[in-house]
């Protein structure tokens, strides 16, 4: 009988197949299809997808709009960043978050709009009360990201970074409070 | 010394220099098999550079020893990923492809002249990556993934284009051979085992390719010849490298399934046109799935990222699952045919478990299909991908491919090669059959610990302190310190297997007894080499294979079912 290290004998295509092996192909046919098709579905009904428009912009341009942003907004007693209207600026750049400590309220949907000033960086938040809860996406020095977000918790969500930005990378982190209207 | 070290590259072959396997009985050339020898040895020297650098990895970010500080511990962990992810990886494939072309189809090793040149200039191009590391100073190490527009030394990019262009040469050899096996004879078919590795040369080249653009887009900047790099056309090209070489892992480690269990366990092939259907699969598809890096990333539409990460509706996929049956299933119709083992079980129960060619093959198949693959399913989803980027449960999740399931059948082979083309019995059978379960046990369970803290804790990967002590501020990840102490005790029992298995390995080519011609070292498998025909084997009971496949389905669906459990209880995101 040959095996594995053998020229197959004979016409090997039309061999017949096991019948549990027959099984297993359609069972794995099917389930492949199946996770494609939620993975698809899920951009129509879901509420949890890394989409958001994308804009090429220099580095030193977003800089420029993330400082206006931050002329522009209000600050609280602690100097926390209270955003003017519906759109939150943040900038990562070597070692910390440009933008951050920002207030933020519950439920309201917010464009955050991601980007970088130096090299790529990794926004990934998550609130104290429940680490588990936990986004986290790729940010690029050359690409503005416009993601929305509706926190529906309040509390202090913190954002490290999960990309190697540089040696001092460990120590990148802001804040985030999200508050009751 | 010298003396010592050609003594092994040297068995008794017949005035043409071949010379018969005692278990296989196949034709064995002495070019093929010293050539065998040569990228076997230097990637167990890369493992060990590699293994050392696990080391101190693994006791800086368990926080309670903090081995390194943060100023060293990125060049610790590019040390780590190259040496074992890529040299340990990529020169036994080349040695990979030299068994399944050369040896299994009983030729000479072609163009001998290539295979050393190639060699050599993998060694160089592996050293200079290694010095370019080392020597970064006030640059940055590189990790894996050499991100632009990071300051990283451009001598570093260089080597890895020399390197890349070493493996390329060093291929040409089986390449050679397969031409000159096909030429006069298009119409015979290539054994399995050849034909798999015939599938991951092809799609090997197609990762060279990218590589080589990626290094050399990166090279022109760093050179200054470009004026500005694009972060995402930069890591789309590097992707094509830095996830196709682990799709030259997966097909080069199913091609050793393959084989292993075969010589050592006696499988036989349940059906060739499945088998070799799934591999078409995988040439077809799976270098699409490369894009699962980029999940998160801005500026990739919606539809490119779901049809990419996805290999096309799962194509890749689904061969991979059909490798999931087809393997286990010609173990148990083989020893079925021999009559080992009756029940549902009996045949994996009586199998040669005391065999670490055997153990060390069953538990890469068990640890990469259900810690590996199915991990690499989820977090390739693209929104599952949101709470897995970058935390330290891909770290858990690659360690489930690469340092369970290729690494263990690395060894396996390994193993078998000290027996077989070494001829040299293990100084210690004990001591050798307690390595596969000792660092699979312990691998595993770190592995776990993980992709737990990734998880359920969001700790993040490449990162030298964060769950004891984030500089800077008073929050950390302490909630993750209990998961840290179980990841960093088993991690420790894990490295402590790995010395095992240097020391039996290296204590067997130095001390083992030789083998006398025709003695097999124990390793046949019973009942025989090969079973002589009688029922077909498609007619064979499989359900142990079946059953096994449904419990692998139905953790793969309650991990599918959990993963976007959690997602949905996330806050809105998304347009
Ligand atoms: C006992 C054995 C091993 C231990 C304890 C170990 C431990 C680790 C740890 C803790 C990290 C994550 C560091 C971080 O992100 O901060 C890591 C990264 C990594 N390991 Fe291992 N490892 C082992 C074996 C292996 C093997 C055998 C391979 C490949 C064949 C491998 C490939 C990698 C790669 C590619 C990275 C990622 C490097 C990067 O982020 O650029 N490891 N290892
Ligand atoms: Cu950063
Ligand atoms: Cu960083």
């Amino acid at each position: 009988m040959p095996g594995p290290l053998d020229e197959p004998e004979g016409n090997w295509w039309d061999q017949p197949i096991n019948r549990r092996e027959g099984m297993w192909l359609g069972i794995a046919g099917i389930w492949s299809v199946g996770i494609f098709g939620w993975m698809s579905g899920f951009t129509r009904f879901g509420d949890q997808n890394p989409v958001g428009e994308t804009y090429h912009v220099s580095p030193d341009e977003f800089r420029e709009t993330v400082q206006g942003y931050k002329e522009e907004a209000d600050e609280n007693e602690d100097g926390h960043l209270i955003p003017p209207d519906d759109s939150v600026y943040i900038g990562a750049r070597r070692f910390d978050w440009d933008g951050l400590p920002a207030v933020l309220e519950v439920d309201r949907e917010y464009d955050i709009h991601l980007g970088a000033y130096d090299v790529q960086h990794g926004f990934s938040i998550r609130p104290e009360h429940t680490l588990s809860k936990q986004i986290n996406l790729q940010i690029f020095p050359d690409t503005e990201w416009i993601i929305p977000m509706t926190f529906d918790e309040p509390g202090t969500y913190h954002v490290i970074c999960n990309e190697f930005c540089g040696r001092g990378h460990n120590g990148m982190h802001g804040e985030l409070y999200v508050e009751e209207a | 010394m010298l003396g010592k070290v050609a003594s092994h590259f040297g068995n008794d072959y017949d005035a043409d220099g071949f010379r018969t396997c005692s278990i296989t009985g196949l034709d064995i050339h002495r070019s093929a098999e010293n050539h065998v020898k040569l990228f076997g040895l230097t990637a167990v020297v890369a493992l060990i550079i590699g293994g050392i650098f696990a080391v101190t990895v693994a006791l800086t970010r368990w926080e309670l020893i903090g081995l390194v500080g943060e100023q060293d511990y990125y060049t610790h962990l590019s040390m780590h990923a190259w040496n074992v992810l890529i040299f340990w990886m990529v020169f036994m494939e080349i040695a990979i492809l030299y068994v399944g072309g050369s040896m299994v189809l009983g030729r000479r090793l072609p163009l001998t002249v290539l295979a050393k040149a190639g060699w050599a200039i993998m060694v160089v191009g592996a050293i200079g990556i290694n010095w370019s590391i080392w020597t970064a100073g006030v640059q940055e190490a590189p990790l894996l993934t050499a991100y632009v527009p990071l300051d990283i030394p451009m001598e570093f990019y260089a080597f890895a284009i020399v390197f890349l262009l070493g493996t390329t040469i060093a291929a040409v050899p089986f390449f050679a051979t397969i031409w000159l096996e096909k030429r006069g004879a298009v119409d015979r078919t290539l054994p399995l085992v050849t034909f798999g590795a015939f599938i991951t040369s092809i799609i090997a080249v197609q990762a060279i390719l990218g590589g080589l653009v990626a290094f050399s887009y990166a090279l022109i900047w760093h050179l200054g010849i470009i004026d500005t790099i694009n972060t995402g056309v930069y890591r789309t090209l590097f992707w094509t490298i830095g996830h196709g070489s682990q799709q030259i892992n997966l097909l080069a480690m199913i091609t050793v399934w393959y084989f292993l269990t075969h010589v050592v366990g006696g499988a036989v092939v349940v059906s060739e046109k499945v088998s070799r259907s799934a591999f078409v699969l995988y040439l077809f598809f799976i270098n699409l799935g490369a894009a699962h890096h980029l999940m998160v990333d801005p500026g990739l539409s919606v539809g490119w990222r779901i049809f990419n990460t996805s290999y096309a509706f799962y194509g890749a996929a689904f061969a991979s699952m059909i490798h999931a049956f087809a393997i286990p299933a010609g173990l148990e119709a083989g020893r079925r045919q021999r009559g080992l083992g009756g029940g549902l079980f009996g045949w994996l129960s009586s199998a040669p478990w005391r065999n670490p060619v055997f153990s060390a093959t069953i538990f890469s198949i068990i640890l990469f299909g259900f810690m590996g693959g199915i991990t690499g399913v989820l977090m390739g989803q693209m929104q599952l991908n949101m709470t897995w980027h970058n935390t330290f449960a891909t770290v858990g999740h690659f360690h489930g491919t690469v340092a369970l399931g290729t690494t263990l059948a690395f060894w396996g082979l390994l193993f078998f090669v000290i027996k077989t083309m070494f001829r040299r019995d293990y100084i210690s059978g004990t001591l050798a059959s307690v390595v596969p379960y000792a660092y699979a046990g312990a691998m595993g369970i770190a592995t776990l610990a993980m992709m737990y803290m990734g998880i359920l804790y969001g700790v993040p990967r490449r990162t030298s302190s964060v769950v004891e002590n984030i500089p800077g501020t008073d929050f950390s990840l302490s909630a993750a310190v209990p998961l840290m102490t179980i990841f960093g005790i088993f991690a420790v029992l894990a490295l402590l297997a790995g010395v095992l298995f240097l020391l039996v390995a290296a204590g067997s080519l130095l001390f083992g007894k030789r083998l006398s011609d025709g003695d097999d070292g124990g390793l046949l498998p019973d009942g025989g080499y090969s079973t002589d025909g009688g029922e077909s084997v498609h007619a064979i009971e499989m359900r142990g294979t079946f059953t096994l496949c449904m419990v692998f389905l139905t953790v793969f669906v309650v991990l599918y079912v959990l993963n976007w459990y959690l997602l949905s209880q996330l806050w809105a995101i998304g347009a």
